[in-house]
C-alpha cells in the first residue's frame, strides 16, 4: 500500500540531499573535532560550517549557536540553567512537554511558576503575560508556533515587552524554524530552541540560540565543547545534517510556502466540496498545519482507521507509549470535551502533492460518512 | 480476492498474547494489535520496570516490537480512567467491606470485552482475540465458553462474566495449547516475548503485596482501621490482629496464635473490626448465596445440577443451583472449605461454562 504521511508536525522524512551529506560525513569525517591533528581539524570544520549555516538562517552571530541533542534539551538547558530558587517564571499552559514537564522540577527547587492559557484563537496574548509579571520575574518562555495548532504567537511583542521589563525571554521555535522567517537581529529574544528533524533534517540534532553576553549554566558537564556549555563529543553527522537542512529550508522558504498554501486551498475546497462537517481550531497559523474538528467523530479512532487505510495523521500530541488523551489545550480554547475528542491534527509540507491532499480528504469522507449515516438512521 | 476478516488481538506484551497474534495471522486473518493501558505503575508504587507487568512501558514496547516484526499495526489505548473506577476502586472497597475481590474477573466482565468489541466495531473488525487459555465451542449458532485443554493454565474461571453476546465474536487461539506448547511456538518463531515471566496474580499490584497496595491506594481508610480483636467461635477474645483488611477467609498463618490445633480465619466483620477464627472443620459450609450473576448459557431450568468452582485454584465440585428471585442459592453435594465472600463462583457442565457470580455470605 502506498502510504501518505500527513504528520509533518510530528517529524519529517530526511531530505535526500541531507541524507547523502550525512552518509558521506559518517564514512569520511571520523575525527574528533577537539583533536589537534588533521582528522580533528576536518571534523571541527564540519561543526563550524554548520554553525555558520544556522547563524545565517537566524541572522545571528555563529557564536550564539550551541548544538544540542534536541529541542527538548535546548529547552531544558534554558529553564534549568537560568532559573534559581526565588525566581519567578512565566510560560503558557500549551507549551510542549519539553517545557511543561520541567515545571515540577523547577517548583521543587523553589521557582515560582505562572502559566498563561491560550485565548479562543489559539494565541498567548501579551496582555495576559503582562498581568502575571512580578518583581522577581526572571524568565518568560512562550513557544513561537504551537505544535498542536500551528498558531503563531506574537513573539516580537512579547520580546519587546520582556526587554522593557528587564526579563529574559526564551521561545521554543521547534515548529517554526524553516517554516517562517526568524530574524534574531530584529526580534528581541534571548534564547531560541530548535530541532533538525522538523525541517527534513536528522533526529537527534538540536540547537539553542543564546544571545551574546547572557550567562547560562550548562546542563551536561564534561569536556569543553560548545563554548563550555554542552559537553560531549559532537554528533558530527547530525550537526552537519542540521546545518544543511536549515540552509535548504531557508533558500526555498518562499517557494515552499507558496506550494503549501496552494495545498491548503485544495484541502479546504475539497472538504467543502464533499460537504464534510468540520471546523478548524486556531487562527494565524503556519501553512500546512490544521487542527481540525470533525464533530461527532472519535479523533483517536479516526487516526487509527486512517492509518489502516494508509494515511498518517495525529490525535493530540504523541507520547512515548503511544497512548492519547483529549487535548486540554482545546478545552482551554473553549471547545467542548466532545469536540476536543473529535479533533485531529493534519499536517503536510513541501513533499506533498494536490493528488495526495485529495486522496486524504476522500478517505476521510469515506471513513466518517458511515457514522453520519448511522446518526441519520438513529435520529 | 475478498478482503480478509479483521481481528483485534489484545496484546499485553507477554508470551501468550504474542503467540495468540501469531495464530491469528497463520489462520489467515488480518490482525490489528491493541494494547490496553490500564494502569500507571508510578501512581501507586510497586516495582516499576519489570517487563512482566502488563501496562508497563516495557510490556507495551514488547507488544509493539512483536507486532512490527509480523507487519501488524499496533495501537495503545488508554483505559486507565475506566479501569481505576471500575476495577481498582472496587478492589479497595471490597477489602474494606471485609471481602476478597477478584479484579481480573471484574476487568474482563466490565472493561476489557466491552472496550475491545467497541474498538473492533470502530475499526471494522469482525472479531477480537485474546491469549486466554480457554476455548469457544460452536455448534450451530450457539457459542459456548469452555475450559482450556491445559488443566494447569485453564483461565475459563476468570471469563465467566464476559457478555454472552460477545462469545460469537471472540477468538481464543490458545485454548488447545499447554503453556509449554505456547513457549515452544514462541521460541521456534524467536519472538522477543518467548521468555517473559508469568504475570503476577493482580496486574496493578506489581509487587504482589495487596496490603502495601491498599495502604498506598486508600491510606486514610486503612489508617482508620487499626488493631482489632481475634475471636474464637465461642466468643472468647484470644488475640489482637493488625486490621481486618490484612486477612482472608481460610488464612492460617500470621494470626500470632499458639494453639495445639491450628486455627483459621472463618469470618471477617468489618463493622466491629473483628476476625473470627475456628478449627478447620468450622470452615466447611454446605451452601452459599450468589449475586451479580452472568449466564453464558440460555434457557436454563432451575434447579440445575452443575459443577461449581469457588476459587481460581480449586477443582469444580458437584452442586445444585436454585433460583431465589434475583439471587441464587448454591447447595454443594459435599461441604466446601473456606467459601469466601467476594470471590467468583463459576458453574460448569463438563467443560462448558454455564455462568457464574459473586459469592455472598449465607
Amino acid at each position: 500500500m502506498d502510504r501518505i504521511y500527513f504528520d509533518i508536525s510530528a517529524t519529517t522524512p530526511l531530505s535526500p540531499k541531507v541524507g547523502d551529506y550525512m552518509y558521506a560525513l559518517q564514512k569520511e569525517v571520523y575525527g574528533n573535532p577537539s583533536s589537534i591533528h588533521r582528522e580533528g581539524q576536518a571534523a571541527h570544520a564540519v561543526v563550524e560550517k554548520s554553525r555558520r549555516q544556522l547563524a545565517k538562517v537566524l541572522n545571528c552571530n555563529p557564536d550564539e549557536i550551541i548544538f544540542t541533542s534536541s529541542g527538548t534539551e535546548a529547552n531544558n538547558m534554558v529553564l534549568k540553567g537560568v532559573l534559581k530558587s526565588g525566581d519567578h517564571f512565566i510560560t503558557s499552559s500549551y507549551e510542549h512537554p519539553a517545557i511543561l514537564k520541567v515545571l515540577p522540577t523547577l517548583i521543587k527547587s523553589g521557582v515560582e511558576v505562572s502559566q498563561v492559557k491560550p485565548n479562543s484563537k489559539g494565541h498567548i496574548s501579551l496582555k495576559n503575560i503582562a498581568s502575571e509579571v512580578q518583581s522577581n520575574t526572571r524568565l518568560i518562555s512562550i513557544m513561537q508556533v504551537n505544535n498542536e495548532l500551528g498558531c503563531i504567537n506574537p513573539i516580537r511583542e512579547i520580546g519587546e515587552f520582556a526587554a522593557s521589563e528587564n526579563i529574559l525571554f526564551h521561545s521554543d521555535a521547534v515548529q517554526a524554524l524553516g517554516k517562517i522567517p526568524l530574524d534574531m537581529q530584529s526580534i528581541p529574544i534571548d534564547f531560541l530552541s530548535m530541532s533538525a528533524h522538523k525541517l527534513y533534517g536528522p533526529k537527534g540534532a538540536g540547537a539553542l540560540f543564546k544571545r551574546d553576553g547572557i550567562i547560562l549554566d550548562p546542563l551536561i558537564h564534561g569536556g569543553g565543547q560548545e563554548g563550555n556549555l554542552r559537553a560531549s563529543t559532537e554528533n558530527l553527522a547530525g550537526i552537519g545534517g542540521f546545518g544543511l537542512a536549515a540552509e535548504l529550508a531557508a533558500i526555498s522558504l518562499e517557494e515552499n510556502t507558496d506550494h503549501i498554501k496552494d495545498l491548503e486551498n485544495c484541502f479546504l475546497s475539497h472538504l467543502d466540496d464533499l460537504e464534510i462537517n468540520y471546523f478548524i481550531n486556531g487562527e494565524n497559523r503556519i501553512p500546512g498545519v490544521f487542527n481540525i474538528t470533525f464533530p461527532g467523530e472519535d479523533g483517536s479512532s479516526l487516526v487509527m482507521r486512517l492509518d489502516l487505510a494508509g494515511i498518517s495523521i495525529s490525535f493530540g500530541a504523541a507520547c512515548a507509549s503511544g497512548t492519547t488523551k483529549a487535548s486540554s489545550m482545546l478545552l482551554d480554547m473553549g471547545l467542548s470535551e466532545a469536540d476536543a475528542r473529535a479533533s485531529v491534527r493534519i499536517s503536510f509540507g513541501k513533499i506533498h502533492s494536490r493528488k495526495e491532499v485529495k486522496k486524504v480528504i476522500e478517505t476521510i469522507h469515506s471513513l466518517i460518512k458511515h457514522n453520519q449515516l448511522t446518526d441519520a438512521i438513529e435520529g | 480476492m475478498p478482503s480478509k476478516d479483521k481481528v483485534l488481538v489484545a496484546m499485553s506484551g507477554g508470551v501468550d498474547s504474542s503467540v495468540a497474534l501469531l495464530e491469528i495471522i497463520e489462520a489467515g486473518y488480518e490482525a490489528i494489535g491493541i494494547t490496553m493501558k490500564l494502569w500507571e505503575y508510578r501512581d501507586v508504587g510497586g516495582n516499576l520496570l519489570d517487563d512482566s507487568n502488563c501496562c508497563s512501558i516495557g510490556a507495551i514496547n514488547n507488544a509493539k516490537l512483536v507486532c512490527d516484526r509480523m507487519g501488524v499495526a499496533h495501537y495503545t489505548l488508554d483505559f486507565t480512567g475506566v479501569f481505576r473506577e471500575t476495577v481498582v476502586d472496587n478492589f479497595a472497597e471490597e477489602y474494606l467491606a471485609g471481602r476478597t475481590p477478584n479484579p481480573c474477573v471484574r476487568c474482563n466482565s466490565f472493561v476489557k470485552w466491552d472496550a475491545f468489541i467497541e474498538q473492533a466495531d470502530q475499526l471494522g473488525a469482525q472479531y477480537i482475540a485474546t491469549g486466554h487459555y480457554a476455548r469457544i465451542i460452536q455448534s450451530d449458532n450457539n457459542f459456548r465458553l469452555a475450559k482450556g485443554k491445559d488443566p494447569l493454565k485453564d483461565q475459563a474461571y476468570v471469563l465467566w462474566g464476559i457478555p454472552a453476546e460477545t462469545l460469537q465474536r471472540t477468538l481464543l487461539p490458545l485454548g488447545d495449547y499447554t503453556k509449554e506448547d505456547v513457549r515452544n511456538i514462541a521460541r521456534k518463531h524467536k519472538l522477543e516475548t518467548a521468555e517473559t515471566p508469568e504475570s503476577m496474580e493482580i496486574c496493578f499490584v506489581a509487587d504482589n503485596n495487596y496490603k502495601r497496595f491498599l495502604k498506598d491506594y486508600a491510606p486514610n481508610e486503612i489508617e482508620a482501621i487499626g488493631q482489632g480483636k481475634i475471636v474464637e467461635g465461642n466468643g472468647e477474645v484470644v488475640g489482637v490482629h493488625s486490621g481486618y483488611t490484612n486477612y482472608t477467609i481460610g488464612q492460617r498463618k500470621g494470626l500470632g496464635l499458639s494453639n495445639s490445633e491450628p486455627r483459621y480465619v472463618s469470618k471477617i466483620d468489618p463493622d466491629s473490626n473483628r476476625i473470627f477464627i475456628g478449627k478447620k472443620e468450622s470452615l466447611y459450609e454446605q451452601s452459599c448465596r450468589v449475586t451479580q450473576i452472568n449466564w453464558l448459557e440460555q434457557n436454563l431450568h432451575f434447579p440445575i445440577k452443575v459443577n461449581a468452582q469457588i476459587r481460581y485454584n480449586s477443582q469444580p465440585v458437584p452442586a445444585v443451583v436454585k433460583q431465589n428471585g434475583e439471587k441464587l442459592l448454591v447447595q454443594f453435594v459435599a461441604p466446601q472449605l473456606s467459601i469466601t465472600p467476594g470471590q467468583s463462583i463459576v458453574f460448569y457442565r463438563d467443560d462448558i461454562v454455564i455462568g457464574g457470580g459473586i459469592i455472598e455470605l449465607n
